[in-house]
């Protein structure tokens, strides 16, 4: 079990939405971006492409969660940024990633 | 295929339908995507508390205020049915408790003014539990404070000041 701390717990229960919360956050973390820009990002970093029912189930918790914030646009496609709370919580996140990772390839390198 | 966007509830057509549809515009159909939507449409349902966050750059506070004051005016705030349940059975305990105090208190004191005010008092009273446990169960306890005991002062006041009108007439 991966211990968590209080910012990784953010994401803890979005239950189906984790990933693509996650996803998402990684596709923020350079800047702000909307909907479509996000799917084509993650599209190109994960090889998985969001159908925006996930898209904005996911988006909808994020925003609840003040992980990211909508920013005002002139057109319909609304962008989204990165909070600082939302910057934490992918920080935290990634690094019990990173610390799974590492013990999974140390363990696979001395078997 | 916007019709799709008639399957979320109105609240969250009204935050994400825009954006929704343009990013819909731009994906190929399918059935993955067919399905990917119909099961947006059933979370967007059954989790309705993630779609109306406070949007403080898209909807300002005194939009939200509106739509709340909206939606309360058109047959109460949205609850759902476990919130209901729960009201529901503290608001019958509730009641037990003060239909068996007020007949415990009438076999001891008869028809004193005071056990009559008890059963009097119980009928606000109810309508409080009810809205603590429907609608701010889950609002920070100073919220609760303030509008029960708001609530509370003001029922009560208002009983009281009838009374008094009454008695001098």
């Amino acid at each position: 079990m991966i211990r968590k701390g209080k910012d990784d717990a953010e994401l803890a229960d979005f239950g189906r939405f984790s990933e693509p919360a996650l996803l998402i956050l990684v596709s923020l973390a350079e800047g702000p971006r909307h909907g479509y820009s996000m799917t084509e990002d993650i599209e190109a970093i994960a090889g998985v492409r969001l159908g925006p029912g996930t898209l904005y189930g996911a988006l909808a918790r994020l925003e609840a969660r003040g992980l990211i914030d909508p920013l005002k646009s002139e057109d319909r496609r609304n962008p989204y940024r990165l909070t600082a709370l939302g910057e934490r919580a992918l920080r935290a996140r990634l690094d019990s990633m990173m610390s799974v990772a590492r013990t999974g390839q140390r363990r696979l390198a001395s078997a | 295929m916007n019709w799709v966007l008639r399957l979320y509830p109105a609240g969250w057509r009204e935050r994400y339908g825009e954006e929704f549809a343009a990013v819909l515009a731009r994906q190929r159909a399918s059935p993955g995507l067919i399905l990917d939507v119909l099961s947006g449409a059933i979370d967007a349902h059954l989790h309705p508390q993630f779609q109306y966050s406070e949007s403080k750059q898209i909807i300002g506070d005194d939009t939200v205020t509106l739509e709340m004051l909206q939606r309360c005016a058109a047959g109460g705030p949205r609850l759902s049915q476990s919130d209901r349940r729960i009201a529901s059975i503290f608001m019958i305990l509730s009641a037990l408790v003060m239909a068996t105090l007020y007949i415990a208190l009438t076999k001891v004191y008869r028809e004193a003014p005071a056990v009559k005010a008890v059963g009097y008092a119980s009928f606000p009273f109810l309508g409080l539990v009810y809205e603590q446990t429907a609608y701010l169960r889950k609002r920070p306890w100073l919220t609760q404070a303030f509008i029960l005991g708001g609530g509370l002062l003001a029922l009560y006041g208002l009983m009281l000041a009838v009374c008094v009108v009454g008695s001098k007439l």
